[in-house]
């Protein structure tokens, strides 16, 4: 201890003989202030002038927004990040495709989160978080396209040929375009924003406009992109996975479809199914979906994802706890009984769209793990059904069971029996219902026709049908709260 | 300390003993002085021979003369206010005593920002906190032992589980989108105190503050009021905490001090959950009510194809198997000691704390350096070190299906078996098999943490002393998951495994100059200073998927990897400067100033300006009341500045960016990520607080009251953006909040007897109103929307449909019709009630005698609300059928008319009468707990003296031992969530257990 206790000392004595002089220093206060004062007050400048670059520290994981789109490799990935917002989890990763499902008829709610049931039951509230969240990815995917829409023309780059400059242009006017038909469909009428938005101040404030014009801008869009699109002769490896004028053409006959111009939905469908070089009915059924396939020549628009960097999380809802997913919702025992017994119980047929552990029954068209399944925007099984119904309502009978019964032989059934219109119209409408039974179909097609009302009923009055002012959905209240120019659909 | 002023007089003697002197006679009057901790003499002690009567007062000088004192006598010398102290009667060289203090009198040294203040001359509103009788509660981080100990800090345990995040709140929350939690300087260093968890536990957060050894601290002071915590300006809104640990003191010998303890812990109830029988009847029951036939209900015969009739289900309970009765250990040893140029502390600890919930558990070692050394007599450097290795077995505690141990266990229905057809293992209702859970769960975080501080001290002048330092906060965070195919998560993707790296640094520079100056009755100091601080923080992240088989854990064997990595930083430039003056210990004035600089802001906001003043009239002081001797203490204070905060929004917070991440075919792709606002600022908070001091019979019963109203001006928020604009919200000053609020504080000291019985009593209670003054748009927050920001309530209120009753007719659940539409609508929720207390305080009473020591603590809290979402899901009415339990309370339903009940009849779920959000649930959060009870015995001197000399302390100590509650869940004080917005919302939480210890406490 003393050992210590004196190296400690003369440790100390030696630091203290050097610090002397500073401690001679301060008896002479007055004057050594003095000398030291210019130092501090120089000290404090330097530090004030310092300070504006020491406190500038850069973000690394993001840019600023105000230089983002500049040359042919910017618009690409700004494009891109249009395509990223499309297929998001609140579009058409999960939640718009579940408002075309949910409320079919034909898919039951098997977790706990409520909002799933008000579809069910066609009881949606304004509060439903689904609602709220397709609400926002859409417009999210839209201030993304208009992004682009609105700088790519501006840049200035020789890499950005105008063949490039055109596709994706066209590319973005497609998605806009689809983004606004799927607006009108599920509200109604929508604020039409048309410029990308830079301050907070932007795009909001708009009052609705209404079904019909929104439809007529998604047109707009769709016809836009229509010359700006490629149309290659032989559709390329990313061609299913990217706007092409044929998907553009598909999309049109889809939107005449739901707008009763029956005509040109027959046109614009023929165009594509006329396209026999790039796209067939692949057979059997599951071959369009099962073990993996993808951008199959079914196949007229599919996203894509990897399933790492680009994940898509629709699995998780379908798929059971013992394959990694909630089994948030599932095929109904109507949906199963009809899925499972004849005719639909062809080998490799619709029945592989539903699987079953023991008892329980899933839906399968969803399966890939880590999720990368495709979302499936348009394929070719549509158009037939859209040329079938656009040709029935134009009582071109014979043509439309053509068309049907194209469909109904690729699923491994045998020829439609019906011979009115009317009747025809309802095998159309069966068809759809288990062609497309986990796509987003259902929900829309019932309610474009009106037959909702006949088919369900009036979830808050025993016995009554479905009340007309539910075949739109509600606005989302949070949304009503926070721009005042929006108003609600009635009846909510 | 106090060991060290005991010591010095025999010190001193010892020194004089070695000089031979005469024998004096022992009927000679013996004399002596008894000086204050001042060195001042101190009138009327009493100086008493122990072990007879004699006794005498001192004088006006503090000097005593007795007679028939025999040499080497034990004197006794008491006062009130000062410990009192024995000491040997020796006439060789005459007798000073100083006497020290007791703990919580005026002349209480307190820290204060960039100084100390004797407890007489304080403005502010600072509580100080002797953290010595709560360090052994097991809860992991300092913070949550303080529940029910400060006046006006609500300290909230939001789960069970220890080491786990907390809710402080200072007196209200001042932000919605910004954070509420108080500035934590530990030894000088700003330390973060935002967790630096990835992995998902459900909602729940650790606590870094829980890096810290309790048994390291000191004190602990909270500074409240804006003349306290103005001096830390842009941090200071939501109040400061000060943690000093302990050091060494020059010339004291080595002291040692050895703690053991050893516990149990165990949930004080478990919820009472439907029998299978039960749940079937209500599911049966369910299926008839809303037009079910009969003839297909779910439970009918195996031979009518159903599940069997109800009274055939069986029961199966997972609650015991996810809880147990946990063990604690804790082990501290330390060492303190100096010589007369140097001092030293050395600590080291373990502590092991098991969750009731398996397998989660907490383990902290820990080493403690301080030093200080003197190089000369106007220089002095030292040094602060904490290492700490924080390792955690994680648990999912909170919300989701994946790895939720809770839910797992309390939301399966009691009558599915754990097991299938052939004996296997399996998970049901989309929760996991809680025994596969148990013993495939491998979640866990290691936190090595340094916090340092390097500084030296140079008295340049007799009156001005310089001081700079250098502060260190490293944290490096490692987390790591894996799930094998047994369980959800890992099941389908062949395995999942993440590992997580991050590291938080924070630099702090800081050089202050002290000035002191005394002119006659006038007294001034003055601090001003300069300070750099710049934190980072960088994490590497990977993930894989596809594990040849549950043998292979790491994500080398993986077969689909990713990875990511992350960076942010901020950085705080700050100068500040306080002046107080004194004027004859009667009127004391403080002003303070401090400019912050922050990189966060735009560049045109990035100064804020916080400066604020305080008075306070020490009218005891006045010639007036002088001879009031009932009257020992009377103090005015008064104070008013501005504070800020900058805490909870992001670095870039204020910058319009882009980001990549939004990839599309395999290709990078770019998006609009946050809209700018280049006019971003400080949240100002502007405070004022009145306080009263009061003190009686000698300061045996002293009072603290203070009224303050904090008003919150540009409020940090997310405004919440039509999302027509592409965003959903962006972050702006938009908000005002106000906070008024009374606290009271009352310490009695209610027996101080000669025999040795002491009785002291502390009792705190306080009141806050909190209040959103502006906020254009309404928010929603927390599962479900449950919890609503709007203009005109408070914050954290619960946005609900309010039952009013259920029809006795129809057996319908009635709802508050806001509107008078007809129609039950999201338009008729409404704000009913908050998450806060009317008031809420806590009453703290120990008992000495001789050997023995009792402390009890009970905290309480009255008025707030907790949404009690786990009975939400437990009483679905039959209607989720077997996705979920049922709790034994849905029992009570509606079942015929006439039946009078608040369940309504079981019809389904989000219809009607088991709505989503509905107020049925909704629960009245009031509890009076007995937070702790400790029982010590110190073994007498006769016993210790052959055991190295020291002192030893065997004790006792029960946690938890007692909650009074209407709250129908286990603990009014869970919440699924760390997260600020989303407290009182109750769902998959492990309630605080009921724990005890023992242990024995040693120091020699």
């Amino acid at each position: 201890m003393s050992a210590t206790t004196f190296r400690q000392r003369a440790a100390i004595r030696r630091q203290a003989a050097q610090l002397r002089p500073a401690v001679q220093l301060s008896v002479f206060s007055i004057a050594y202030l003095k000398s030291i004062a210019p130092f501090l007050g120089m000290a404090l400048v330097l530090a004030l002038g310092a300070c504006s670059s020491y406190l500038d520290v850069q973000p690394r994981e993001s840019i600023a927004d105000n230089a983002t789109i500049v040359d042919q490799q910017s618009s690409l990935t700004a494009l891109n990040g249009v395509y990223s917002a499309l297929g998001s989890s609140g579009y058409y990763g999960t939640s718009f495709q579940s408002i075309g499902y949910l409320g079919g008829g034909d898919i039951q709610w098997t977790g706990t989160q409520s909002q799933v049931q008000e579809f069910v039951s066609h009881n949606v509230r304004s509060d439903n978080s689904t609602v709220s969240t397709v609400w926002s990815s859409i417009y999210l995917t839209i201030n993304r396209a208009n992004h682009v829409l609105a700088t790519v023309p501006t840049v200035t780059d020789p890499l950005l040929t105008s063949a490039l400059r055109n596709q994706y242009l066209g590319e973005a006017y497609f998605i806009r375009g689809l983004a606004y038909f799927d607006l009108a469909r599920t509200f109604g009428g929508v604020p039409l924003i048309l410029q990308p938005t830079r301050t907070a101040t932007d795009n909001q404030g708009i009052a609705r406009a209404s079904q019909a014009d929104t439809y007529a801008q998604a047109l707009r869009d769709l016809d836009a992109a229509e010359p700006l699109l490629p149309n290659p002769t032989t559709l390329g490896a990313n061609d299913r996975y990217r706007a092409t004028r044929k998907a553009a053409w598909a999309l049109k006959a889809r939107l005449h479809l739901y707008q009763g111009n029956w005509a040109l939905a027959e046109d614009y469908a023929t165009r594509v199914i006329n396209d026999q070089a790039n796209y067939q009915l692949v057979a059997p059924f599951n071959a369009w979906f099962a073990n993996n396939a993808r951008g199959t020549r079914e196949s007229i628009f599919e996203i894509f994802y990897n399933g790492t960097t680009e994940v898509n999380g629709h699995r998780g809802n379908w798929q059971p706890t013992a394959n990694g997913g909630t089994r948030q919702w599932a095929p109904n025992a109507g949906l199963v009984a009809l899925l499972t017994a004849a005719p639909n119980n062809t080998p490799n047929g619709r029945s592989t769209l539903i699987a079953n552990l023991g008892t329980t029954w899933y839906g399968n068209l969803y399966y890939r793990n880590p999720g990368s399944d495709p979302s499936y925007v348009l394929r070719l099984a549509e158009q037939y059904l859209i040329r079938a119904e656009a040709r029935a309502r134009q009582n071109k009978l014979a043509d439309a069971l053509a068309d049907l019964n194209a469909v109904r032989t690729r699923a491994g059934l045998a020829a439609s029996s019906a011979t009115t219109q009317a009747a025809v119209l309802q095998a159309i409408e069966e068809e759809r219902r288990l062609e497309f039974a986990l796509e987003p179909h259902r929900w829309f097609d019932l309610a474009r026709t009106g037959r909702a009302t006949a088919v369900f009923a009036d979830p808050l009055s025993s016995g009554a049908p479905l009340p007309a002012f539910r075949l739109l959905l509600p606005l989302p209240i949070s949304q009503l709260q926070v721009d005042a120019a929006l108003a609600q659909n009635t009846g909510y | 300390m106090l060991l060290l002023a005991l010591g010095l007089p025999t010190a001193t003697q010892a020194a004089h003993g070695a000089t031979v002197l005469p024998l004096l006679l022992a009927d000679e009057p013996f004399s002596g002085k008894v000086l204050d901790e001042n060195g001042a003499g101190l009138p009327g002690v009493t100086v008493r021979l122990k072990g007879s009567a004699a006794g005498t007062a001192t004088d006006d000088q503090g000097n005593f003369s007795l007679a028939g004192v025999p040499e080497d006598a034990i004197l006794l010398i008491s006062y009130v206010g000062y410990k009192t102290q024995e000491v040997k009667a020796r006439r060789a060289g005459g007798l000073t005593v100083r006497l020290v203090p007791t703990q919580g009198q005026l002349n209480e040294v307190v820290v204060v920002g960039y100084g100390t203040q004797q407890r007489k001359n304080l403005i502010g509103a600072i509580a100080k906190v002797d953290p010595s009788d709560t360090k052994t509660l097991p809860v992991g981080s300092f913070d949550a032992q303080l529940q029910g100990k400060v006046p006006g800090v609500q300290i909230s345990s939001n789960s069970g589980v220890p080491g786990q995040a907390v809710n402080v709140r200072v007196r209200g929350a001042t932000t919605i989108n910004g954070s509420n939690t108080p500035l934590y300087v530990v030894d000088g260093v700003f330390i973060n105190n935002n967790s630096l968890q990835t992995i998902s536990t459900g909602g729940k957060a650790t606590s870094p503050i829980a890096d810290l050894n309790p048994s390291d601290i000191e004190s602990i002071e909270v500074l409240k009021d804006a003349d306290a915590t103005a001096l830390y300006g842009a941090r200071g809104a939501n109040g400061v905490i000060l943690v000093t640990t302990k050091r060494g003191n020059f010339n004291q010998k080595p002291k040692v001090s050895v703690d053991v303890s050893q516990g149990w812990a165990k949930a004080a109830k478990l919820w009472d959950l439907a029998t299978g029988p039960e749940h079937a009847t209500l599911v049966n029951e369910y299926w008839l009510n809303t037009n079910g036939n009969a003839a297909t209900r779910p439970y009918r015969p195996m031979s009518e194809g159903g599940r069997g009739l109800p009274e055939e289900q069986p029961t199966f309970d997972r609650l015991g198997q996810v809880f147990r009765t946990a063990r604690l250990q804790n082990y501290d040893v330390s060492v303190a000691g100096g010589n007369a140029a140097s001092r030293y502390y050395l600590g080291g600890g373990y502590t092991k704390q098991e969750s009731i919930l398996r397998p989660i558990d907490f383990q902290r070692a820990n080493f403690k350096l301080n030093l200080d050394q003197k190089l000369s007599d106007k220089v002095q450097i030292g040094v602060s070190n904490t290492f700490t290795r924080t390792y955690r077995n994680e648990g999912r505690a909170g919300d989701g299906p994946a790895g939720g141990l809770l839910q797992a266990a309390l939301h399966t229905p009691t009558l599915l078996s754990p097991y299938d057809e052939s004996g296997r293992l399996v998970s049901r209702a989309s929760f996991d098999n809680v025994q596969l859970l148990i013993d495939n769960y491998d979640v866990n975080s290691t936190s090595l943490r340094y916090i340092g501080n390097l500084y030296g001290d140079v008295q340049l002048l007799p009156n001005l002393k310089f001081r700079t330092s250098l502060g260190v906060d490293f944290n490096s965070y490692d987390e790591k998951e894996y799930w094998n195919t047994l369980l959800i998560a890992g099941a389908g993707v062949g395995g999942l495994a993440t590992s997580s790296n991050a590291q938080y640094t924070s630099l702090l520079n800081e050089n202050t100059l002290t000035y002191r100056q005394q002119w006659g009755k006038h007294r001034v100091g003055v601090v001003v200073g300069q300070g750099l601080q710049a934190d980072t923080y960088h994490r590497t992240f990977a993930q894989g998927t596809g594990f040849p088989n549950n043998s292979f854990r790491e994500i080398s064997a993986a077969s689909v990897t990713s990875s990511t990595e992350n960076w942010t930083g901020y950085r705080l430039a700050s100068f500040f400067g306080r002046v107080d003056y004194n004027f004859d210990d009667r009127y004391l004035l403080n002003v303070s100033f401090r400019a912050d600089g922050s990189s966060r802001f735009g560049a045109a906001n990035q100064w804020g300006y916080f400066p604020s003043v305080g008075a306070a009239w020490r009218v005891k002081q006045e010639k007036f009341l002088q001879d009031a001797r009932w009257l020992s203490d009377l103090k005015l204070r008064a104070s008013y500045g501005l504070t800020g905060n900058q805490n909870g929004i992001g670095n870039f917070a204020a910058r319009g960016l882009w980001s990549g991440g939004a990839n599309y075919l395999g290709v990078a792709g770019i998006a609009p990520q946050q809209l700018g606002n280049e006019n971003l600022k400080w949240e100002q908070t502007s405070q004022a607080n009145v306080g009263l001091d009061l003190g009686f019979l000698d300061n045996r019963i002293t009072l603290e009251f203070n009224a303050y109203y904090k008003y919150t001006k540009n409020g940090l928020i997310q405004l919440t953006e039509p999302a027509t604009t592409g965003f959903s919200s962006y972050w702006s000053n938009a908000v005002e909040i106000s906070n008024k609020g009374l606290e009271f504080a009352l310490n009695t000291v209610n027996l101080r007897s000669a025999g040795g019985l002491n009785w002291t009593t502390s009792f705190n209670i306080a009141s806050n109103v909190n209040n959103i003054e502006k906020l254009a748009t309404p928010i929603q927050f927390g599962s479900r929307n449950l919890i609503l920001q709007q203009q005109g309530t408070p914050l954290y209120s619960f946005w609900v449909y309010k039952q009013l009753y259920v029809d006795p007719q129809t057996g319908n659940a009635v709802y508050d019709d806001v509107n008078k539409d007809g129609k039950i609508t999201a338009a008729d929720r409404q704000i009913v009630g908050s998450i806060w207390p009317k008031f809420f305080g806590g009453l703290t009473n120990t008992l000495t005698y001789k050997g023995f020591d009792a402390s009890v603590l009970v905290s309480f809290q009255s008025g707030n609300k907790v949404y009690n979402h786990n009975r939400f899901f437990g009483e679905g009415g039959g209607a989720r059928d077997e996705a979920r339990v049922i709790f034994a309370s849905n029992l009570a339903r509606w079942q015929k008319p006439g039946d009078v009940t608040d369940v309504p009849k079981a019809d389904g779920i989000n219809v009607n009468n088991y709505l989503d959000g509905g107020s049925r649930w909704l629960e009245d959060g009031s509890f009076i707990r007995l937070r702790n009870v400790s029982l010590g015995y110190t073994l007498p001197e006769s016993v210790t003296r052959h055991l190295l000399g020291g002192t030893v302390r065997l004790y006792a100590q029960g946690t938890n031992l007692v909650l009074l509650t209407k709250y129908t869940g286990l603990d009014p004080e869970s919440a699924s969530s760390s997260d600020a917005n989303q407290q009182g919302i109750d769902l998959g939480t492990p309630p605080q257990p009921r724990s005890w210890q023992v242990g024995v406490n040693a120091t020699f």
